[in-house]
């Protein structure tokens, strides 16, 4: 049931914010929330003349952390993939690549040329990510800023501004002044007096005043920060016109304007110089010559002693009889494995769904959004495509690649249709926006990868509920993690609560490689 | 184990001719051999992408979905999730794939699936008589009747399919005869519960 909060609770809810801070505080000290954290190096044991053998069971990213990490300590690792290439979600689409979707392969025909490149995966690291960008660090790949956030990207809705696109700091700017102007007016000095002093009484007032930018009286009446009209240079600069609050509170989209950007999404973004994969490029400069490629797992049979893996490459079917065995293979794709799994492993493994995300891009015949003062950055549609990325690389080059439609949460409506329906719907979708888009881009390439090679699905999704983890979920996320026998650690994003990130899937390696280090001690020591 | 090896070498091949030719040095090769993404190792079934066991599966069974998939007869009902997962899978697909990949999975040899279904397998035997008419009192098949075996399959997707067919989410294309006939028989199983005893019984079958 819903209720109105009267003015007095408001400012007991303003109070109880203090409180939280403060336990936050307390929270940190008892180690039970993270620090700032620093890339911490791994310590585990060399094994010196003792041989171990490893089995990594897909070219992941964390496949390959287990791989680089265990080889420097001298394991003898074997790195099994199933498709033609390594890195899995972390997949840079570039001229002539294949992108092995099931039921619908397709050739990029991108032109040619180092900045003409798709991330249609994993596509931006934010810079809390210590443990993935100490191996950046460590493994010399180039990073540049990805822009995320960009307040000349535009908003489009068809419910609102009749369907017209709006710059995202219209958007922002229109919706601070009007939320100012309601607070500042709902709060009289009397009222403040009660929970504040005087100065910080005075200090909120200013604070909601330039939040917004309001006028005398606290009025909103609009607001230069959306930049002009016209002029401003040799000339005075004409202010724009406020937006309608009405149209601004239509649809979904004023929420997005303003905390679509927080979070790991939240400035400053990095991305690695020429494509995503050159993450997985750097790896493999250490440990490429232990992957076999188009190299099947069938059968993963964990006994007292080790693991016996079978595999099936160049139509023989191999066995790998090794000590320890990381599996990045996607759950829902190991529950089809051959394999002796405890019963209580097996539900964990057939509880996690498939993520469903979808992706697509367009090679743009001409960078149109620069002519639009844009340079990187996302548009936010209120439509199945959901979003326009624009390329951060390659300014005031010829072409560049332009993401098109990403759609993150339910991506099976793109994913059902045809490879021209899809194009057809991110076309209708961008044309919105920019009205030339039909004519301005050229060779589609779509990425559904619930339907991909060797990977079926995109994120893990451990959660039934959105927001919240029952505790029989977390009983069985810690019985998957947990190795068998000690033997056979489930690592990826998979096996993290912040799937989807490759920090994720990085530290679900550390951990499993810390559990492995400890049993490996106790045994030799 | 060497007609594995033949058809595999075949396919290879067959991979081979199907590159773009201008493109044919630098681009990377594909074939159709996808089934066992989907469907499990050595085609044993996948409850995780709720993909049935093929291993063991009669040729002419596979065949005719395959062509039904295909020429969109089976999985296009918005409803059938599972069915328009593998449409498209099949859609590309030429006579002469069929035929491989057909080949390929008869050289899997049938493994015995998991029980996963509860029900009351007594009260689904007396339910079963209707469908051993034309399935085998023993859940065998009959290739003359067009009934493939029930025993031995996935019982996970025995439950899919017999839900499918009753709501008419699979099986109510016109040119589907077999399908029909077999909307036409599901409506005597009232419900889930129904539904899940017969499959127990099934269950009970057994195959080795």
């Amino acid at each position: 049931m819903t209720r109105l909060v009267t003015r007095r609770e408001f400012l007991n809810l303003l109070g109880a914010t203090g409180g939280t801070a403060a336990a936050l505080k307390a929270g940190t000290a008892l180690g039970l929330l993270p620090a700032t954290r620093s890339a911490k190096a791994l310590d585990l044991l060399a094994l010196g003349s003792n041989n171990k053998k490893v089995a990594i069971l897909g070219g992941g990213l964390s496949g390959l952390t287990v791989a680089h990490e265990l080889g420097k300590r001298g394991y003898d690792c074997t790195v099994l993939e199933a498709s033609h290439r390594c890195g899995g979600r972390i997949f840079t689409v570039r001229h002539g690549d294949l992108i092995d979707e099931i039921g619908n392969r397709q050739y990029c025909e991108f032109d040619d040329e180092p900045h003409m490149y798709f991330n249609a995966g994993a596509a931006r690291i934010p810079t809390s990510h210590k443990q993935l960008l100490a191996y950046c660090k460590e493994l010399e790949i180039e990073l540049e800023v990805f822009v995320g956030e960009n307040n000349n990207a535009y908003m489009q809705d068809d419910g609102s501004f009749d369907g017209k696109p709006v710059r995202a700091n219209d958007y922002k700017t229109n919706i601070r002044g009007f939320l100012s102007e309601m607070l500042a007016k709902s709060m009289s000095a009397q009222q403040m007096d009660e929970p504040f002093t005087d100065e910080e009484a005075e200090n909120l007032l200013g604070l909601i005043r330039s939040f917004g930018d309001l006028r005398e009286g606290d009025l909103y009446q609009g607001s230069t920060r959306t930049g002009y009209a016209s002029g401003g240079y040799l000339t005075h600069g004409v202010q724009k016109d406020m937006l309608a609050f009405r149209d601004l509170l239509a649809g979904p989209m004023a929420r997005t304007a303003m905390t679509a950007y927080e979070g790991d999404y939240g400035p400053c973004l990095l991305q690695p110089k020429g494509g995503m994969d050159n993450i997985i490029a750097g790896f493999l400069r250490k440990v490429g010559e232990q992957v076999k490629y188009r190299a099947m797992v069938a059968s993963i049979q964990v006994n007292n002693d080790g693991v016996n893996v079978a595999y099936d490459q160049d139509g023989e079917r191999h066995q790998l009889e090794v000590d320890y065995c990381f599996n990045c293979i996607p759950t829902h794709l190991t529950v089809g494995l051959d394999h002796n799994f405890p019963g209580d492993y097996v539900k964990a493994l057939k509880y996690v769904r498939r993520g469903e995300a979808y992706k697509a891009a367009f090679q743009a015949k001409e960078r149109f959004w620069e002519k639009e003062d844009i340079y990187g950055g996302i548009t936010r549609m209120n439509n199945r495509s959901s979003e326009i990325w624009y390329p951060p690389h390659g300014i005031h080059k010829e072409k560049g690649v332009v993401l098109g439609a990403y759609d993150f949460g339910g991506g099976m409506y793109h994913t059902m249709m045809s490879q021209e329906e899809r194009i057809e719907a991110h076309l209708r979708d961008g044309e919105k926006v920019h009205p030339n888009y039909r004519n301005l881009v050229e060779k589609p390439v779509t990425i559904a990868w619930h339907r991909m090679n060797h990977m079926l699905g995109c994120a893990a999704r451990w959660r039934r509920s959105f927001r919240t983890w029952t505790t029989e979920e977390e009983e069985m996320y810690h019985t998957l993690q947990a190795p068998v026998n000690g033997r056979h650690y489930v690592i990826g994003d998979q096996m993290s609560m912040h799937s989807a990130w490759m920090e994720s899937a990085v530290l679900s390696a550390h951990w499993a490689m810390e559990d492995l280090d400890q049993r490996v001690r106790a045994e030799l020591a | 184990m060497i007609r594995k090896r033949l058809i595999i070498s075949f396919l290879i091949a067959l991979a081979g001719i199907s590159i773009p030719l201008q493109a044919a040095e630098e681009r990377e090769p594909f074939d159709d051999r996808y089934c066992t993404t989907c469907h499990g190792a050595d085609g044993r079934g996948n409850y995780g992408v709720q993909a049935p066991r093929l291993a063991g599966m009669e040729d002419w069974y596979l065949i005719r979905q395959l062509e039904n998939f295909r020429a969109g007869i089976r999985g296009v009902h918005p409803r059938d999730i599972e069915g328009i997962a593998m449409r498209p899978m099949a859609a590309k697909l030429t006579d002469e794939s069929i035929t491989d990949i057909v080949d390929w999975v008869g050289s899997w040899e049938y493994l015995p699936t998991e029980v996963t279904v509860e029900g009351d397998a007594a009260a689904g035997a007396q339910l079963y008589s209707q469908c051993a008419t034309c399935h085998g009192a023993d859940g065998q098949g009959n290739e003359a009747l067009g009934a493939p075996a029930l025993r031995g399959q996935n019982d996970w997707y025995l439950v899919t399919q017999l839900r499918n067919f009753k709501q008419g989410w699979r099986g109510s294309d016109a040119q589907d005869s077999y399908g029909q006939q077999m909307m036409a028989m599901v409506q005597m199983l009232a419900d889930d519960d129904t539904i899940n005893n017969v499959v127990s019984y099934i269950n009970t079958l057994g195959r080795n």
